[in-house]
């Protein structure tokens, strides 16, 4: 059993608002409170490092194609970890210290799926209610794109940065794919094409997962500025294991955590309103973890949803050979996107799914050995290379929209532990079973939609893959406006503790088709003005 | 031939003493060391003979120098969708410079260049090497040395014929544009 907090902390620190973890939603939270209530004080704890090193980004990516080094040195603490966790990040930036800046928005049909198709559940607000905040979030974070050729993806504001031209494959790769009636356009992506808020313009280095140049939007970006101008504090290293109740009543007294190189030694984090901005596992975990006599399921959890409704998209990846010469390595990280299949009809089978187009490598590497299975060297191996080049490839990526069933779910697992006792998290996603009985449909569905564009366009599928994982996770803290079935309202303000907050990536319902980033981060920025309210 | 230095004098005479850490401590700094002919001929051999001993022997010594700024015990990427938290593993210095010294007495002796291939190909079927990988793994210096070039930016571009520049930053402003095709050479 992990150790119980007995209440003596050998430091104490007080805020208005305790913020915990440190992402993208952490970042863009504090910087809204500090300019809706300038005069709250805000504190900020981590777990991980900061890396304020943007001056070593360019080395690092050397390292990294280089030697497979990780081009995010320390941004991982060994013993913290659990299975079905996708990324081992855990920094000050969060995952979004190495995203690829995808900046894709949901569509009003992710918020009405139980209206509209009598599946899973209907968030509790209106895309009119949202979309604003998309907006900002765009804003805040840099987000360079064109508008969506569908009148349903209507926008309140412009992106903020004129689109990522289409490198000459990408020209290449839309005029084959829309050749099968769908229209495709240009990826909206966190990069800056031209230079914005202090940052330079992108320099299509290819290795968007670590820009060298700053270009593509990471939240030390933003806790930078907040340190600079003193609008919060930043506590890094310091895992905070549990929240503290009231005695009595059903309010969060405190947050306790313990710095790094000083595991021994208690941190009591008092404040009015705390949230939880830790990302799709490290909240429901730390909500599991603070179980009491009192709240023996766990914090915010009287009806038994935190942990549940893991959700996250299936996706699939075909890679087609197409007949014309393409070349790899312009602008690997940067894809079309089309969002056709965004809407399907109300009175027919549900699939839903985006699909973006990256160029392509597959097939088209040095290989050792030739077709015949003889050894090359030299010009021969080079040949054989180039022969294979003169037909380019399209990696053509499909995410599908499937809802979790209340069994998908985070657990603590007794069997791993991190150094201080603590059960770490253990994720199995599963889908209901309405997902499960249509997925062989949207599997032929989605299958078909490759043949299509093979046809069309001329080509032919060389392989489709189905991923073992979810990919974008995110639930386990759900917002609803039933309290008997949700954990949080849809402000992220829990429904059993009425200065405790979640945000971001954990209060969604389901995980829609399409990358999810934008979407966390807008519903975080609608989250500030309560939080500023409360308190 | 480049003339030996000094230190590399000095660090082959290190390399052959019976202790093994100064051992493996010399190779890694020094190598090729004392192989340096010899990773110069297996260069030769497995890269493009089109381009020509003096750019096959400055490949040579830019593998050297990645021998030379390989990091023991440096985090890995843990990766994306089942991370782990891995770290590169010992210099691979020592056994490159044991598998060169076979090299040269073996395979490489040959006069012919289709004959060292040939040879080549057998050594790399005992050692069950399959093909190349992405970055250099430590198990054969013939395949390593071979993933080393084929997968830089400029293999790259010979194979496409095409300055593309996949590992360089580039601007945004032209990208529209086809890879201009490189100049015959």
């Amino acid at each position: 059993m992990s150790m119980p907090y007995v209440g003596h902390a050998t430091r104490r620190v007080e805020s208005d608002v305790c913020i915990i973890g440190g992402g993208i939603s952490a970042a863009l939270l504090a910087e809204r409170l500090s300019e809706l209530a300038p005069r709250l004080t805000v504190v900020v704890v981590e777990a991980g490092e900061r890396l304020f090193d943007v001056e070593n980004r360019r080395q690092h990516r050397q390292r990294a194609l280089a030697y497979g080094e990780n081009e995010w040195p320390g941004d991982f603490i060994p013993d913290q970890g659990g299975e079905g966790v996708i990324s081992r990040t855990m920094a000050v930036g969060g995952s979004a210290m190495h995203w690829q800046g995808h900046a894709n928005r949901f569509s009003a049909e992710d918020l009405r799926l139980k209206s509209m198709y009598g599946l899973a559940t209907d968030w509790p607000l209106e895309w009119s209610e949202l979309e604003p905040f998309l907006a900002d979030a765009e804003r805040r974070i840099g987000v360079a794109g064109e508008p969506s050729p569908h009148p349903e993806d209507a926008r309140s504001a412009p992106y903020p940065m004129p689109p990522m031209p289409l490198t000459y494959n990408l020209a290449q790769m839309k005029a084959w794919a829309e050749k099968s009636g769908l229209p495709f356009y240009g990826c909206p992506v966190a990069r800056n094409t031209v230079k914005y808020d202090g940052r330079s313009e992108c320099r299509r280095c290819n290795t968007c997962t670590v820009c060298p140049t700053g270009a593509r939007y990471s939240p030390d970006y933003t806790f930078q500025r907040l340190l600079a101008g003193a609008k919060i504090a930043l506590h890094d290293r310091v895992l905070v294991r549990r929240l503290v109740v009231h005695e009595t009543r059903d309010d969060i007294v405190a947050a306790i955590g313990y710095h790094a190189e000083r595991p021994g030694e208690a941190i009591e984090y008092r404040a009015r309103t705390f949230v939880v901005a830790s990302g799709y596992a490290w909240s429901p975990h730390l909500l599991l973890l603070s179980a009491s006599s009192r709240f023996p399921q766990g914090l915010a959890n009287r009806s038994d949803t935190v942990g549940r409704y893991m959700t996250g998209h299936k996706f699939t990846t075909a890679q087609i050979e197409l007949d014309e010469k393409l070349y790899p390595g312009m602008n690997a990280p940067y894809p079309l996107i089309s969002r056709q299949h965004f809407r399907c009809p109300t009175d027919g089978a549900f699939a839903r799914f985006d699909i973006q187009i990256f160029e392509s490598e597959a097939g088209r590497r040095p290989r050792l050995k030739g077709a015949r299975g003889a050894m090359l060297f030299g010009d021969d191996l080079l040949r054989d290379w180039s022969a294979r080049a003169e037909k380019g490839v399209a990696r053509v990526r499909m995410y599908s929209d499937t809802h979790p069933s209340r069994d998908s779910r985070l657990t603590l697992d007794p069997s791993t532990r991190n150094r201080h006792g603590d059960p770490m998290p253990r994720i199995v996603h599963k889908l209901d079973e309405a997902s499960e009985a249509r997925e062989p449909a949207t599997q032929a569905r989605i299958r078909a939609i490759y043949d299509q564009m093979a046809r069309a366009g001329g080509g032919r599928v060389l392989s489709v893959a189905v991923a073992d994982y979810q990919d974008h996770p995110a639930g386990g803290c759900r917002m609803g406006s039933d309290p008997a079935t949700s954990v949080c309202d849809s402000f992220g303000r829990t429904h059993d503790h009425p200065n405790l907050f979640v945000v971001g990536a954990p209060t969604l319902p389901t995980g829609g088709c399409t990358n999810g980033t934008i979407t966390f981060a807008g519903l975080t920025l609608r989250s500030a003005g309560q939080v500023a309210a409360t308190t | 031939m480049r003339r030996r230095t000094v230190l590399q004098s000095a660090l082959a005479v290190v390399a052959t003493l019976p202790i093994p850490r100064m051992r493996a401590w010399a190779q890694g700094i020094g190598f090729p060391g004392l192989r340096e002919e010899t990773l110069q001929t297996l260069a030769a051999t497995v890269l493009p003979e089109s381009l020509g001993r003096a750019r096959t022997n400055a490949v040579a010594l830019e593998f050297a120098e990645w021998v030379a700024g390989y990091r023991e015990g440096a985090e890995l990427s843990p990766g994306y969708g089942s991370p782990r938290v891995r770290y590169t593993g010992p210099s691979p210095a020592a056994t490159y410079d044991r598998q060169l010294q076979a090299l040269a007495s073996g395979p490489l002796a040959h006069s012919e260049l289709s004959a060292r291939r040939r040879a080549l190909a057998d050594e790399l079927r005992r050692a069950g090497i399959e093909d190349l990988t992405s970055i250099p793994r430590g198990a054969h210096v013939v395949a390593d040395l071979m993933s080393f070039w084929f997968t830089s930016s400029t293999a790259h571009d010979l194979a496409y014929q095409a300055a593309i520049g996949k590992d360089r930053c580039r601007t945004i402003a032209n990208s529209a544009a086809r890879p201009a095709p490189l100049a015959p050479r």
